[in-house]
């Protein structure tokens, strides 16, 4: 019989890997950071499959070392993609696409 | 904690919802799903008994995600929904009030959902037992939002 934290895990992983696949793939870069907000989300949720197995380790308030990580893990996702989605409009601005095969004056 | 079942749905749904959001054609309806991911991870995160987690995923990125990913693809003009999507988005926000009302309807009668039993933050405790209200009203509001949204997405550009 297969467990709930298996199935999470690797559904968890499943997503991890579709998004780093489209990352690699996409040629827009709108769909790119939308890939690595599934990316994360994958990551987020192999965290929390991980920290079911340690629900020992749990403070008075009910707060578990594997939701520490999930915390930290959907704030440090946030600001990524904030700082990712303005990077996508400024390069917009400047060069007037999104393909990012276009954009190749970055060095300048 | 819930069933094996329950884990099957909600990873066919994010796997689902994840797979639409990464190879759609169009970007708004990219965006939708994305919106779709983010509640079912939220309500995973839930059922599993992080109530604190969940409502961060669904706060997060489910809200202050979705609309910087909106502004950009308004900013950008890769908005183009046609009226096919459209009913079809309005559909699943339809479908997603009548879920939601469903879900809390039993609270009205003063239980905790059948589905949400393994809450274990005392601090999230009244939003399961005398804030019903506020829970329908956050429903509707992230309903229509969503609504919004898709008209918004919908005009032509």
């Amino acid at each position: 019989m297969v467990g709930d934290q298996t199935i999470l895990f690797a559904t968890g992983t499943a997503m991890l890997l579709l998004g780093i696949a489209a990352i690699a793939m996409s040629r827009n870069l709108v769909k790119t950071m939308m890939a690595f907000q599934v990316a994360v989300f994958g990551a987020n949720l192999s965290l929390f499959a991980a920290g079911l197995g340690f629900q020992f380790e749990c403070s008075s308030l009910g707060i578990c070392i594997g939701d520490t990580f999930v915390v930290l893990s959907i704030l440090v996702g946030a600001a990524v993609e904030a700082v990712g989605l303005a990077i996508v409009v400024l390069v917009y601005k400047r060069y007037g696409t999104l393909d990012p095969s276009k954009v190749r004056r970055l060095k300048n | 904690m819930a069933s094996e079942l329950t884990a099957v749905l909600l990873s066919a749904a994010l796997i689902g919802t994840a797979l639409a959001a990464l190879f759609s054609k169009k970007v708004s309806n990219s965006l939708i799903a994305l919106f779709y991911t983010s509640i079912v991870l939220g309500v995973a995160f839930t059922v599993y008994g992080d109530a604190l987690v969940g409502l961060l995923t669904m706060v997060t990125f489910a809200g202050a995600v979705s609309v910087l990913l909106l502004a950009v693809i308004l900013i950008t003009g890769e908005s183009n929904l046609d009226i096919g999507a459209r009913r079809l988005a309005l559909g699943l926000s339809a479908l997603t009030i009548l879920v939601g009302v469903a879900s809390f309807s039993d609270l009205f009668s003063g239980g905790s959902p059948s589905n949400i039993s393994d809450v274990s933050l005392n601090v999230l405790n009244f939003a399961w037992q005398s804030r019903p209200w506020d829970l329908l009203i956050l429903v509707v509001v992230l309903s229509g939002a969503m609504v919004g949204v898709v008209h918004l997405l919908g005009g032509d550009q």
